[in-house]
């Protein structure tokens, strides 16, 4: 009975996605939404297995950028070196029989099994770096995570192997929109299952206290590592679902703006809580993308230009409040004071240093020709600004959503 | 009886300090043993030695007949002696249910993988930890406050539930470092009723540390004092009460 009905979820979900993705197939002019909705569920999945490190076992990572990379890259490799043999392959050419299109199950067959190798690579990558995560905590480790991934996207970027600044073609292309979305329901599921069961606890319990957790006889080091290692496998797969959809993989596409986007993300959502993480990719991703509108009409340069300094301006302000705030989510009460001090003082600096900025600008405000690329952006910054001084914890904060919350006190009987 | 707990020149050394310096008692099984001394003496230190937060110097920690110094505190915990923290060390952001449900993780038997894919065997490992829990906050009169954040307790039933989270990992041997501090006397009086049913129903031995005189004198069987890391007496309350050295200690010399 269980069973049946696990096998039902899995059906139901199977559906969904391909029904999603038949939706957004049968409109017109499809591929901007179609690569929209591709990438929106990677961040998804991106977001939610960094939520796995970050928000719930409370290992400030900053490099997750660098296991998507890994993800793709393999893929990448992969695909030069072995694709053709793959589906010239004896075995390979009768199980593509099987579906309704030889060419789509062999492609399946093929990114079924690149996803897997990804999120293999991606979880040694994942291995290694929460190996220094046992030694350090907070800032330090949020260092450590960062470095490392600008040492795997500079050496990628360097290696004539892995076609250096150019990076690499990845044959066959293969729009997989369906995959996509049902490896981010399925990142989803295995978190929502781990903090559904008291396997989940250990981890709560690291981030809460780690002194207190090994006196209660969890272990630490495997617990983290443990984290670290689901949370980098999951970023791997959804890199090789990405170099298969992109065609290429190359080492802009891994800056450091994706892993502090995805932490925006997660931190934006409410550090934690699954459905924050996954409500705030869907937001972070879709604003910009919705924003891009603004841009492309022709408005006001002026108002524009005002526009965009002011958001800047604003943005800044808050980025201090906004780094101040995760110092005191991860250090707590004591050092509140000082941290208020030097975030005053940084917030001053800031604001003169844009006031410098402003009016530099002056000119360029009746400059007609000016660009105003940055705007959705700024405008972008002023909503994550004012979500965050709204709401600091995070839009869900620790919570999940659940249905049973709209019609009763959250009061079970134990059992 | 049998000895549960054999410290033997127990030290340690933090550079040119000296905490705890050649340390030796012995702890029977069913013991309510007290450990006391002035602010600064070693006492929260001997604890962390024993409960494998640091690694001593040089002596030797045996329990159950096995040598424990230099085991991982998870290790330690797993063996069977569990602390509860001087300055209270919940995790804050759980429930008062949860803080107990990962006391009891301890026992867990099904794998990680079971968990992640949600099998029937770690759902009924889920409920049956949390009956157990849920079952000793019972004991410690907590139940009400089940669903509570722990952070949201007041400061008495905070202190009791961290006796109850170490309780869940079912220890052989309890530390509880200063259970009664910040109490008043009708607290104090429940605490110390508490920790003797711990003794008696659960069959525990208890190591406690504590500063007020009235409730270790009234509670422990044993008494180790100890002063500057060093060891000044040992002995049954009656004794510790007349002994030169402990008035000294804690009185200063007689001019």
């Amino acid at each position: 009975m269980f069973y049946l009905k696990r096998f039902g979820w899995v059906i139901l979900a199977i559906l969904l996605c391909v029904g999603f993705e038949s939706v957004v197939t049968s409109g017109k002019n499809f591929d901007y939404v179609y690569r929209m909705c591709v990438l929106a569920g990677l961040y998804v999945t991106l977001a939610v297995s960094l939520n796995l490190i970050n928000g719930i076992t409370g290992q400030f990572s900053i490099g997750h950028a660098a296991f998507y990379q890994v993800g793709a890259y393999i893929t990448g490799f992969f695909a030069a070196t072995g694709y053709k043999g793959f589906a010239s392959n004896s075995l390979v050419q009768q199980l593509s029989h099987i579906g309704v299109n030889a060419t789509w199950t062999v492609q399946g067959l093929w990114l079924v099994m690149m996803v897997l190798a990804g999120a293999a690579g991606a979880a040694v990558a994942g291995f290694v770096v929460g190996l220094p995560s046992l030694r350090l905590k907070g800032d330090y480790l949020a260092i450590v995570t960062l470095g490392f991934g600008e040492i795997i996207r500079i050496v990628c970027q360097n290696q004539p192997a892995l076609g250096g600044a150019y990076g690499m073609k990845i044959e066959p292309r293969i729009n997989s929109m369906w995959f996509v979305w049902l490896l981010a329901i399925l990142c989803i599921a295995v978190c929502r299952n781990l903090l559904k069961t008291a396997h989940g606890l250990p981890f709560l319990a690291v981030r809460e206290d780690e002194v207190a957790s090994s006196a209660m006889g969890v272990d630490v080091t495997k617990v983290k590592v443990t984290a670290f290692v689901i949370g980098a496998a999951f970023a791997g797969a959804a890199g090789a679902l990405l170099g298969h959809f992109e065609g290429f993989v190359s080492p802009p596409m891994f800056k450091m703006e994706v892993s502090f986007m995805v932490l925006t993300m997660v931190v934006l959502g409410g550090t934690g809580s699954i459905t924050g993480s996954t409500v705030g990719a869907l937001l972070l991703f879709g604003i910009p993308e919705w924003l891009r509108q603004i841009e492309d009409s022709h408005h006001n340069p002026i108002l524009v230009s005002a526009g965009s300094v002011l958001g800047f301006a604003i943005m800044l302000v808050a980025a201090v409040a906004y780094v101040r705030h995760l110092i005191h989510h991860f250090h707590g009460e004591k050092k509140a004071k000082t941290q208020r001090i030097v975030g005053t003082f940084a917030a001053a600096l800031v604001a003169q240093f844009f006031l410098g900025m402003l009016l530099n600008l002056v000119p360029a405000l009746r400059d007609k020709s000016w660009p105003y690329a940055d705007l959705r952006w700024a405008i972008f910054a002023v909503t994550l600004i004012v979500l965050m001084l709204l709401r600091p914890q995070g839009m869900f904060a620790h919570h999940e959503f659940s249905v049973a919350r709209f019609f009763k006190r959250p009061k079970e009987a134990a059992a | 009886m049998s000895t549960i707990l054999q410290l033997t020149d127990a030290t340690i050394k933090f550079g040119g300090l000296t905490a705890v310096n050649k340390v030796s008692f012995n702890l029977q099984k069913g013991d309510l043993f007290g450990l006391i001394g002035p602010n600064g003496a070693g006492k929260t230190t001997c604890f962390n030695l024993i409960t494998g937060v640091y690694k001593p110097t040089s002596g030797s920690i045996v329990f159950n007949g096995k040598e424990i110094s230099g085991t991982p505190s998870n290790k330690i915990a797993s063996l069977g002696i569990c602390r509860t923290f001087q300055n209270i060390r919940l995790f804050p952001a759980l429930s008062v249910l949860e803080n107990v449900v990962v006391g009891a993780y301890l026992r867990h038997k099904t794998g990680l993988g079971s968990a992640l894919a949600y099998l029937p065997s770690a759902i009924a490992e889920t409920e049956a930890l949390r009956a157990e829990a849920f079952a000793l906050l019972q004991v410690v009169d907590l139940d009400d406050v089940a669903h509570v954040r722990s952070a949201d307790l007041p400061y008495g039933k905070q202190r009791r539930l961290e006796i109850a989270r170490a309780m869940a990992t079912q220890p052989s041997l309890l530390l509880l470092d200063e259970p009664a501090a910040g109490m008043n006397p009708q607290e104090k009086d429940d605490l110390a009723r508490v920790v003797r049913r711990i003794r008696d129903e659960f069959e525990k031995t208890v190591l406690l540390i504590e500063h007020d005189m009235r409730f270790v004198m009234g509670l422990c069987e044993r008494i180790v004092v100890l002063d500057h890391g060093e060891e000044i007496a040992q002995g049954p309350p009656e004794a510790i009460r007349s002994n030169p050295k402990v008035i000294e200690a804690y009185l200063g010399e007689a001019v």
